[in-house]
């Protein structure tokens, strides 16, 4: 069930994938044609020139994004076992990198075949990414590959257990119900980070984006084991880990740039 | 570019799916037997095999399986020198009726003994996928207060006991590749 589950939400975010790059497609093309058409009307007509101007001008905007993960929220309503937030958060940097973070708070219970356990506790991520997607005229939609530093400072308890018995000659014997919990408890880990974000609306950006992360430092506790880790989520037998996300987020301009596009052989004159 | 991020992709999803997480691996060490070995009381050092040894618990209608393969009544006894028996996860004694020649067709030649065994026991965590084990710690021999015992020798039958001693050799159960009781007959 739970593999199922995951192989329909790896197909629908590959799908996801493809459908926005097929919308870029579709919407590169139309900006390209519009380029030598507005280039015409800037030597034919001379009023129309204030009008072009800012076309063979780039302004880069900088500023805040900020932004909530819907995917951690949404969860929360159909999943009885997990509530979680996450604020999302960059900075724009340079032409290119942003610094980023993310922060969130998740409360998970984890229930495998043996072992029913529950997870609290908040996180902090930071570091950079890297727009690789070229943008064509005044759009500011992002791909992006990043780096981040995870921390975490939770706490577990462990709510049932079963004994694993290879010989039950005596009977399976019934869970049995612990509640011990193991306060301050801490994981850092690393995580490369890809995602798309795009301009939806005016200064309004939907995103997703995957984490594939690598656990550094994890203090498990006494007798037990850190099943999941908020922000870094499930463990397994080695230190690999990957996340999701889905975001919702808000550009707040804060000053703008200039850039002269090389390709355009006019030097227009400033606004 | 589009590749890169395809073929990064695939991998994660590869990667989550192939990752071995819910079956617990039957070499990991998790809740032991009780080891016991069989020597000959007359001479000490050696091994002696019983003959179609049969082990029940107290109040269970069939003996410990001890041959598998085997369809018939036959799969409940043993002819080596060594038997692994479960010891009861919950509680804080087990007790085993050990009857040896136990299908011979005449009834009085079948001895049993009754072995109970005293310990306390602790839950262990293992891992995400096997859970947790328990392992034991036979009771100290004491005749102090309160009496204690690692084990409890009666005789099953009224015809006299075939094991003439029994020796703890590993106080502490927690793993099944060494012996913990030792039986002279």
């Amino acid at each position: 069930m739970k593999h199922t589950l995951k192989y329909i939400s790896s197909i629908c975010l590959l799908f996801s994938m493809f459908m926005s790059y097929a919308q870029e497609n579709t919407a590169t093309p139309t900006a390209k044609e519009t380029v030598p058409v507005k280039s015409q009307t800037v030597a034919t007509k001379s009023e129309v020139q204030e009008v072009v101007k800012p076309d063979s001008i780039k302004t880069d905007r900088y500023g805040l994004r900020v932004g909530v993960d819907l995917y951690k929220l949404t969860r929360g309503l159909y999943d009885k076992d997990y509530k979680g937030v996450e604020f999302t958060g960059d900075w724009r940097l340079t032409k290119k990198y942003y610094l980023a973070a993310e922060l969130g708070f998740e409360d998970k219970t984890t229930d495998d075949d043996r072992l029913n356990s529950s997870a609290t506790g908040t996180y902090i991520k930071g570091g950079f990414d890297y727009n690789v997607y070229q943008n064509w005229l005044d759009m500011e939609n992002l791909i992006t590959i990043g780096m981040r530093g995870g921390f975490s400072t939770f706490s577990q308890q462990l709510n049932s257990y079963k004994i694993y018995n290879p010989n039950p000659y005596w009977g399976e014997q019934p869970p049995i119900v612990d509640g011990q919990k193991y306060n301050g408890l801490t994981a850092g880990w690393l995580e490369v980070a890809m995602g798309l974000k795009a301009e939806v609306f005016n200064n309004v950006f939907v995103g997703f984006g995957v984490q594939l992360k690598l656990l550094l430092a994890n203090s498990k506790p006494e007798g037990f084991d850190n099943l999941y880790i908020p922000g870094f989520n499930r463990t397994y037998d080695g230190s690999f880990g990957i996340g999701f996300n889905y975001t919702v987020s808000y550009f707040i301009p804060i000053y703008k740039k200039k850039i002269v596009i090389p390709t355009n052989p006019k030097t227009a004159p400033k606004k | 570019m589009k590749k890169i991020i395809s073929l990064l992709l695939v991998f994660t999803f590869g990667l989550s799916s192939c990752e071995k997480d819910d079956i617990c691996d039957p070499n990991t060490p998790t809740t032991p037997r009780l080891v016991i070995t069989f020597y000959d009381a007359n001479n000490p050092s050696t091994l002696r095999p019983v003959t179609n040894l049969k082990v029940i618990g107290k109040d269970m209608k069939e003996g410990i399986i001890f041959n598998e393969n085997a369809t018939d009544e036959s799969k409940y006894l043993t002819s080596g020198s060594t038997v692994s028996i479960p010891l009861k996860t919950n509680d804080n004694s087990t007790t085993y009726t050990l009857i040896l020649d136990s299908n011979n067709p005449n009834v009085a030649a079948r001895n049993s003994d009754v072995l109970r065994f005293n310990y306390t026991h602790q839950d262990e965590y293992v891992s995400r996928a096997c859970g947790f084990k328990t392992t034991f710690a036979l009771d100290p021999l004491s005749d102090g207060v309160p009496v204690s015992r690692p084990f409890v020798l009666t005789d099953g039958d009224s015809n006299g006991l075939w094991i003439r001693q029994v020796y703890v050799k590993n106080y502490k159960v927690e793993l099944e590749n060494e012996t913990h009781i030792e039986i002279y007959f």
